[in-house]
């Protein structure tokens, strides 16, 4: 019962969040001096008149208040409105790009999770000097090398030199650096965590009762580390939102980064706004689910 | 009676990268028999039982030249896959701390079936009722037990499954290193008894490490004490605890028994009081959004005069430490009123005013935790000479005198916290508390982190600082010796209530109220009876 009014409190403030969300995207595109009309008057002729007639058409005549209200019951109904540029509904753009972008994502966070478990585990289990040096290795990697960077040198190593890859629209090189990148986030942490929980009286306990150290590893040692786990993931998952929008632009692959990068040269509003209000809703419900997660592995977690 | 030895233990020494912890360890442990190994902290006894289970924490190894045989066949100590053969069924254990000994995220009956499963026991069925039947056995009859957390367990019910699982591949050896120290002694001698009559049924072995020489009388047949180390003396429980051959044991088996010839010498106390409560109560926020608020204490009532010790007896949970921090304005109370030298604390206002709180100082039971590991003693003890803006030559000079009234040498004061033994740790804590000059000087369970010998030397520090500075004592403790010592009056503490108040030296009359007398009766010594 206890747990249930806890969960719910959680998403009725994830709910909170992503309106406050919506507001301040909303109200930043307004901020910014001129509005639609203005950026496409500079493109073409347009008289007073016509302008009047297209922000009416448009409803940018009405109060932001109203325009708030109009444009995020459409959302919730799936319309984001229609892009200027491309005179195409914003939603449908949107369901074409979003696929690449989760594939890349998704990809790029098991490679970053599957590195830095396997090394901060083999390190903390064996007390490797090798591993140990390999964890310091990665972690000062992603911190020193923008991804951009190894991005561009990759692909003039990759593709241009050796020929191996293509330059646009493969998936391998990014998903490997923005996973190594990742991993270095978390290693560190990780294997901290991990390092100190191989020294907990409980472990000691499992291994007291004589249980198989790959047992006394997955039972005992991990859920341990969990909680942190679980916190360090959740903060790579949403570094991952950011990470792959420019991956996306250097790499070639059609989805939120290109979109997004390509509405804001053409200054497509609809598009800008439906894009960012997304990537922001997706990492509200990840910071979401990363409590609620770390409520039901946790029995001490309560309220 | 002569058994034969099931676990031999020759020349053991346990090496650190600096040089060796334990030196030249030899003991031998007989079917059915109980070896308790007996020494202050730091002189090697868990080392030893760690060792004999292959259990060293990393960085530390088994010496070379160690020998040890399990019933007649040799066992290498040093040897990782040939002890974890023999672990969770030849031999098992039980550690200090039960709270953080078993895996929180799995059930009770997980963590039970699991030692079954290795000890061979198939079938998911089969080992639910071995658990249920492992759970009885220690006590815990009621089948909901398994399906609990450990955090939703108290104390003693923890450890109780500790034994429940160190039971399940019927071991022929148990090793306790200090199985009951972190449990009140109510369920102390609860557990002890537990684990006398599980030995007894199961014949098992039992390797049984403590501080405590009542506890070793009551349990043991062998007894053999370490030293910095080294095995120092051995022999039969009766004849080394009444006729020990070396000072050193007579010291640990006379240091209880000073506590128990307390002098009840009447002190020049005063009428003048320090400290008045009146109608006392302290509530905990409730669970959870809605939850309603727990009252930790209730009605609690008294004075104390200056130059006075007043002691609160009572076991965990009985809401004497929420008393002594309600005290000292670390508790907002609920209800009714503490009086101290120049002010009073009300739910209104309840905490003390900056410049009245040196007069009020505050004692705490773990001296490690109460010390910035990052300062030297003389800026640790210095700190409050600093907040009242002293000079720094005329802070060092107090410091000095301080630290040589708590008995302590100056040559300490350049040395960090983890330096120092636990004994002069709280030595440092008291003289701090000592150079604010305060008017009443709280104590919460200061000697129960401590060894027996050392919780002495404590007391009576504490004693003859008292006659000797006149500040008026609030002592908070679990045992009742120790609070009957250094008290001249005792208020009896349970579950928020106080229950029963006498002078110290009527603490044992017959006629005293029922939790009293529960108390009394679980002391160590009393349990052979």
């Amino acid at each position: 019962m206890n747990t249930l009014a806890g969960l719910a409190l959680r998403l009725g403030k994830m709910l909170l969040q992503a309106a406050a969300i919506v507001v301040l995207v909303f109200l930043l595109a307004r901020v910014v001096p001129g509005d639609t009309v203005d950026v496409l008057a500079t493109q073409g002729d347009l008289t007073d008149a016509q302008q009047q007639v297209m922000r009416h058409e448009l409803g940018l005549d009405r109060s932001i208040g109203a325009q708030l209200l109009a444009w995020s019951s459409a959302a919730l109904a799936g319309d984001f409105g229609e892009s200027i540029r491309f005179r195409r509904p914003v939603a449908g753009m949107l369901a074409t790009a979003l696929p690449t972008t989760l594939r890349f994502a998704g990809m790029s966070f098991v490679v970053g999770l599957v590195i830095a478990f396997g090394l901060a585990v083999m390190a903390a289990t064996s007390g490797s000097r090798r591993t140990t040096a390999l964890i310091d290795a990665v972690n000062i990697w992603s911190i020193a090398f923008p991804t951009f960077c190894v991005g561009v040198l990759g692909i003039l190593v990759f593709s241009v030199w050796l020929g191996w890859l293509p330059v646009l629209g493969s998936m391998v090189l990014p998903v490997l650096i923005v996973g190594i990148d990742s991993a270095g986030q978390i290693v560190k942490p990780l294997y901290e965590e991990l390092r100190e929980a191989t020294a907990a009286a409980h472990v000691r306990t499992a291994r007291a009762k004589g249980l198989h150290p790959l047992r006394v590893v997955v039972v005992h040692l991990l859920p341990t580390a969990l909680p942190i786990a679980l916190t360090l993931s959740g903060l790579v998952l949403a570094g991952l939102v950011a990470g792959t929008l420019t991956m996306e632009v250097l790499f070639g692959l059609p989805g939120m980064g290109s979109l997004l990068l390509n509405a804001i040269h053409g200054r497509d509003y609809p598009v800008i706004q439906a894009t960012i209000v997304v990537i922001a809703v997706a990492l509200v419900v990840i910071n979401a689910l990363t409590d609620i997660l770390h409520r039901l592995i946790d029995p001490r977690v309560t309220a | 009676m002569t058994a034969a030895p099931l676990l031999v233990v020759r020349d053991l020494s346990v090496l650190a990268p600096h040089g060796a912890l334990v030196r030249d360890v030899a003991f031998e442990v007989a079917h059915g028999r109980t070896l308790a190994l007996v020494g202050e902290s730091g002189s090697g006894k868990s080392l030893t039982a760690l060792a004999t289970m292959g259990l060293l924490p990393p960085g530390l190894e088994v010496g070379p030249g160690t020998r040890a045989t399990f019933e007649g066949a040799p066992l290498a100590l040093g040897d990782e896959p040939a002890m974890r053969a023999l672990r969770g069924r030849r031999i098992a254990m039980v550690f200090q701390d039960p709270m953080s000994c078993l895996n929180p995220f799995l059930r009770i009956g997980a963590q039970i079936a699991e030692a079954l499963q290795r000890a061979g026991l198939r079938g998911a069925t089969a080992r639910r009722q071995r658990t249920l039947a492992l759970l009885g056995e220690v006590e815990l009859a009621d089948p909901a037990y398994a399906r609990r957390y450990p955090h939703e367990l108290s104390g003693g019910q923890q450890q109780r499954v500790m034994i429940a699982m160190a039971l399940a591949g019927s071991p022929d050896l148990l090793v306790a290193d200090e199985p009951t120290s972190a449990l009140d002694t109510s369920v102390q001698a609860e557990v002890t008894r537990l684990l006398l009559r599980l030995q007894d049924s199961r014949g098992m072995a039992m390797l049984f490490i403590t501080h405590d020489l009542a506890l070793a009388r009551t349990l043991a047949d062998e007894i053999a004490v370490m030293r910095t180390g080294e095995i120092v003396e051995a022999g039969p429980a009766a004849r080394v605890l009444s006729a020990p051959r070396l000072a050193y044991t007579e010291r640990l088996v006379s240091a209880r028994r000073i506590l128990l010839s307390a002098p009840a010498t009447e002190r020049p106390g005063s009428d003048e009081p320090v400290l008045a409560v009146e109608g006392l109560a302290v509530d905990y926020p409730g669970k959870g959004l809605f939850g309603k608020p727990l009252r930790a204490l209730a009605g609690a009532s008294f004075t104390l005069a200056r130059g006075r010790t007043l002691g609160l007896l009572g076991e965990s949970g009985s809401g004497k430490s929420t008393l002594a921090a309600a005290i000292v304005g670390l508790r907002r109370p609920a209800e009714g009123r503490i009086r101290l030298p120049g002010c009073t604390l009300t739910a209104e206002r309840p905490t003390i005013p900056q410049a009245l709180r040196r007069r009020c100082q505050l004692v705490f039971q773990n001296p490690a935790g109460a010390l910035n590991p990052r300062l030297t003693i003389e800026r640790l003890a210095g700190e409050p000479m600093r907040l009242a803006g002293m000079s720094r030559a005329e802070s060092r000079d107090r410091v000095a005198d301080a630290i040589a009234a708590v008995g302590l040498d100056p040559a300490l004061l350049g040395r960090y916290p983890h330096q120092i033994s636990g004994g002069q740790r709280q030595r440092v804590c008291i003289a701090r508390a000592l150079l604010c000059e305060p008017d009443l000087l709280v104590c919460d369970e200061a000697v129960s982190a401590l060894d027996a010998t050392v919780q002495v030397q404590i007391l009576m520090l504490l004693r003859r600082l008292q006659q000797e500075r006149g500040f008026a004592m609030l002592f908070v403790g679990h045992d009742p010796d120790v609070v009957g010592w250094i008290a001249d009056e005792v208020l009896v503490m349970h579950r928020g209530r106080i229950v029963d108040r006498c002078a110290a030296r009527d603490l044992g009359a017959d006629d005293r109220h029922e939790h009293t007398r529960c108390l009394l009766a679980a002391r160590p010594d009393r349990l052979a009876a």
